[in-house]
């Protein structure tokens, strides 16, 4: 039979994968005796009880096949006989980017659970870095690599955006605490605590900055944020492109010894942890000179150290914690946050298993940027979904962006009662002003000045559920904003059209001209081009939609369900309003 | 003793046990020669992980039933691994018992022993092979070499278990068979699945070091689920 010829990327991926080969690599290619053991961690398998391509080793073994083939000699003499096969069409690199990045979350819970010791995630991030070099990869991973190459974030938040949440975030700790100093301080020389975070905070959270600038300034601590280089994520991790993540990582530590940074403190971050503290030296090559710590761990040794005092009485309702698996299973960070959480927090119930025998949220490994699997993801949640059930908490805390993402679709498909939030929002929460800080004294709300930052605002909710809308217009109108309505895309372009509204809040999924349509014809149509928008969606997946479009980007984005805080919080941002 | 098994017993085993030698020791230069990958961050804890104690839990894992999820609920399954891997070493050690030291199996105790122990790995072994052809995943993921592997085995603890009693007078046609079997099991593990033996070190070190500096070996659970958490 003629063998059919190798295609270009078929070919190039085997000869990189020469040289991702170290010993740890070809220990776990070789080691696997196919027993199965691995099996019922995975919680792919679980939920797809019936299809053995979710099977950690089924998995691996599609990588251990090529190994086989190419680099081991039983698979090179007798390659039938070991199972040894190799990649030859763009198709079968296709079926290889399916499996590496629609199937696994590289959440390393089967690498715990194999008696041989194989690390089942690391040779799959190994076939993820192979397939992106060669150009096959889920869209959301080409895009989001694109943004952190050439922006320098995940998020493609541009740098006045940073700098502008920052100074709004300024003002609102300035005003909470009715103290003019007490401000995030950007680009300080010198200081003890150089303070990275996830653009996810500047683009859907600024609220968990200004909480932690909260716990800085109360803690008296030294402390700034980079003005550049502030990007904790690696999208490296997540795509096996080592270049990425050693150019990502070289960002931040090269921005900390510009400032003199004597130690580098990460945000609640569980991919942004093990990239930035456990990975980066080794992808970036470089022995990093400063200290680096999560902010769990600082939050921690603020309160042992009586540099903040909490009162956890002020947060009374049931939380249980989510170990993210970057920080339980590849950092062991897992003790802190149950410490520090039982200082802040009236009622803590573990979640079964924990720590670093959790299940993944679903959402980790970049699955919330590749859309084409959410149905998959959403489906193996089922795991995630019935472990938070079973805590009977009504919040679940976890210290990682991704998983609060993750947790959340999780929640709101299998409709469960819960809120996530993280940490530092809870010690901000509990944390006591102490005297030298200035508080505005206690009013009663009946003789406080009323004070409407909304007013004199039109904003146009678009909504196709009534529940919603009537939520939106609530908070808003009791903020002084003059609300209008609209429940489909129709009825809200011709709205938009007569009352040019300074804001328009906009679902994506409604009947008739869905949301996407709605956005696009507004960007278009160059009387309402300048409306801002804040897209509002319960179908994050969607986003992908809404950023792809030949039009610029909307002014805000959350993501459903929107407590009044966010609604606020974003709403104000958008239009300026302090 | 005819001639046949005398050579099956000493120069057929000897020069089986010396290309197995050379085999191995081609595969682990082989292994060798890839650069060990090293791990720049900072240990984590406020202490310096002790590695060592890293390293030896992560060796000692596969006799901890109750430190992996994977073997503390499949209480069955590890049993079965337990037998089957005694199974090994009776068979192996009989090998060289009946041609070095033939007198220690005067000793009714230790046949039965061997027997008992080599006769439990081949029913394990026959139940794995069903298992094997029955379970979607197992099915899913086996080779040829899986198979005839185990295959190989089955009737390897047949044999040794038969031949543990070493009555050649009774016929040499059981132990012939032992030892020919051993031999051509010598030969062929290090081309097959069953070298796993000799990779298990390699893995289990690195894995070990580098959950070890990374704080997460020894693994921390937070005890069994309650029952009421569980009704939650």
């Amino acid at each position: 039979m003629k063998q059919q010829p190798r295609s270009q990327k078929a070919q190039k991926l085997i000869e990189r994968m020469a040289k991702k080969l170290n010993r740890q690599m070809v220990g776990s290619l070789t080691a696997c005796v196919h027993c199965g053991l691995c099996t019922d961690s995975c919680h792919y398998v679980l939920t797809n009880p019936d299809d053995p391509t979710y099977a950690p080793a089924y998995k691996a073994d599609r990588v251990r096949k090529i190994f086989k083939r190419h680099f081991d000699w039983t698979g090179r003499v007798i390659p039938w006989w070991v199972g040894a096969e190799s990649p030859t069409t763009d198709e079968d690199l296709a079926e290889l980017k399916d499996i590496a990045f629609g199937k696994c979350t590289n959440c390393r819970r089967c690498t715990i659970n194999c008696p041989m010791g194989v690390d089942f995630a690391v040779v799959n991030r190994m076939m993820r870095g192979l397939l992106v070099s060669v150009g096959v990869m889920p869209e959301g991973v080409a895009v989001v690599s694109k943004d952190q190459w050439e922006i320098g974030n995940q998020m493609g938040v541009l740098k006045e955006e940073y700098l502008e949440t920052l100074e709004w975030m300024s003002e609102e700790l300035s005003g909470e605490l009715d103290d003019p100093g007490a401000v995030i301080p950007v680009d300080l020389m010198d200081a003890d605590v150089v303070y990275s975070i996830n653009p996810r905070e500047v683009k859907y959270d600024p609220r968990s900055i200004a909480d932690a600038a909260k716990i800085f300034h109360i803690a008296g601590e030294k402390w700034t944020m980079p003005s550049e280089g502030w990007d904790m994520t690696n999208f490296g991790l997540f795509s096996g492109d080592d270049d990425l993540g050693g150019a990502v990582a070289r960002r931040l530590y090269d921005k900390v010894t510009e400032l003199r940074g004597r130690k580098l403190v990460i945000s609640e971050c569980g991919h942004g942890y093990r990239s930035t503290r456990c990975e980066g030296p080794n992808w970036a090559g470089m022995d990093v000179p400063f200290v680096m710590e999560s902010s769990v761990n600082t939050m921690l040794r603020y309160i042992r150290e009586g540099r903040i005092t909490v009162d956890k009485t002020r947060n009374t309702t049931p939380v249980t914690f989510h170990d993210s698996c970057n920080n339980a299973r590849s950092c062991g960070l897992y003790e802190e946050p149950r410490e520090l959480l039982n200082l802040v927090v009236t009622d803590f119930r573990e979640m079964y298993p924990n720590r670093s025998e959790n299940y993944c949220c679903t959402g980790g490994g970049g699955a919330m940027s590749m859309s084409e699997y959410t149905p998959r993801r959403l489906k193996s949640a089922k795991v995630k979904a019935d472990q938070l059930a079973a805590t009977g908490a009504s919040v679940v805390v976890t210290s990682c962006h991704n998983c609060v993402d993750g947790l959340s679709d999780c929640i709101r498909h299998y409709k469960l009662n819960m809120q996530v939030t993280q940490l530092v929002n809870l010690v901000a929460n509990a944390i006591v002003v102490p005297a030298r800080v200035a508080v505005p004294a206690a009013v009663e709300p009946a003789a406080a000045p009323v004070h409407l930052s909304l007013a004199g605002r039109r904003i146009l909710v678009v909504d196709d559920e009534p529940d919603v809308l009537v939520y939106y217009t609530a908070v808003l109108e009791d903020n002084g904003a003059t609300v209008l309505e609209a429940a489909d895309g129709d009825t809200a372009l011709a709205i938009a059209r007569r009352e040019k509204p300074d804001l328009i809040t906009l679902d994506l999924s409604m009947p008739g001209t869905d949301g996407g349509k709605v956005f696009e014809a507004l960007r278009h149509d160059p009387d309402l081009a300048s409306i801002r928008v804040c897209i509002i969606t319960g179908r994050p997946e969607l986003r992908r939609l809404i950023y792809d479009r030949p039009v610029p980007p909307p002014e805000g984005y959350l993501d459903k369900p929107v407590d009044e805080e966010t609604l606020l919080l974003n709403v104000k941002k958008i239009l300026e309003v302090h | 003793m005819s001639d046949l098994l005398h050579f099956a017993e000493h120069g057929l085993q000897e020069g089986a046990l010396l290309l197995m030698a050379c085999v191995y020791t081609l595969r682990i230069a082989w292994l060798l020669r890839f650069k060990a990958g090293r791990d720049r961050q900072a240990p984590t804890g406020s202490a310096p992980p002790v590695m060592s104690r890293g390293i030896l839990y992560s060796w000692a894992n596969i006799a901890m039933p109750w430190a992996m999820e994977s073997t503390r609920t499949h209480a069955v399954l590890y049993v079965q691994f337990v037998v089957f891997h005694l199974g090994v070493v009776a068979a192996i050690a009989l090998s060289f018992i009946i041609p070095y030291a033939p007198q220690w199996l005067e000793a009714r105790w230790l046949v039965v022993l061997i027997q008992a122990t080599t006769g439990a790995a081949f029913l394990v072994s026959v139940y794995r092979v069903v298992r094997r052809l029955s379970g979607k995943v197992l099915r899913a993921i086996s080779t040829p070499d899986d198979y005839f592997s185990l295959a190989l085995l089955t009737v390897w603890f047949l044999f040794a278990a038969l031949a543990a009693s070493n009555q050649a007078e009774a016929g040499e046609g059981v132990l012939l068979a032992f030892f020919f079997l051993t031999a051509f099991f010598l030969v062929y593990v290090p081309f097959s699945k069953i070298s796993h033996y000799l990779y298990y070190p390699f893995t289990r070190f690195y894995l070990g070091r580098t959950l070890t500096h990374r704080g997460v070996f020894p693994i921390r659970r937070g005890g069994p689920q309650p029952r009421a958490a569980s009704q939650g």
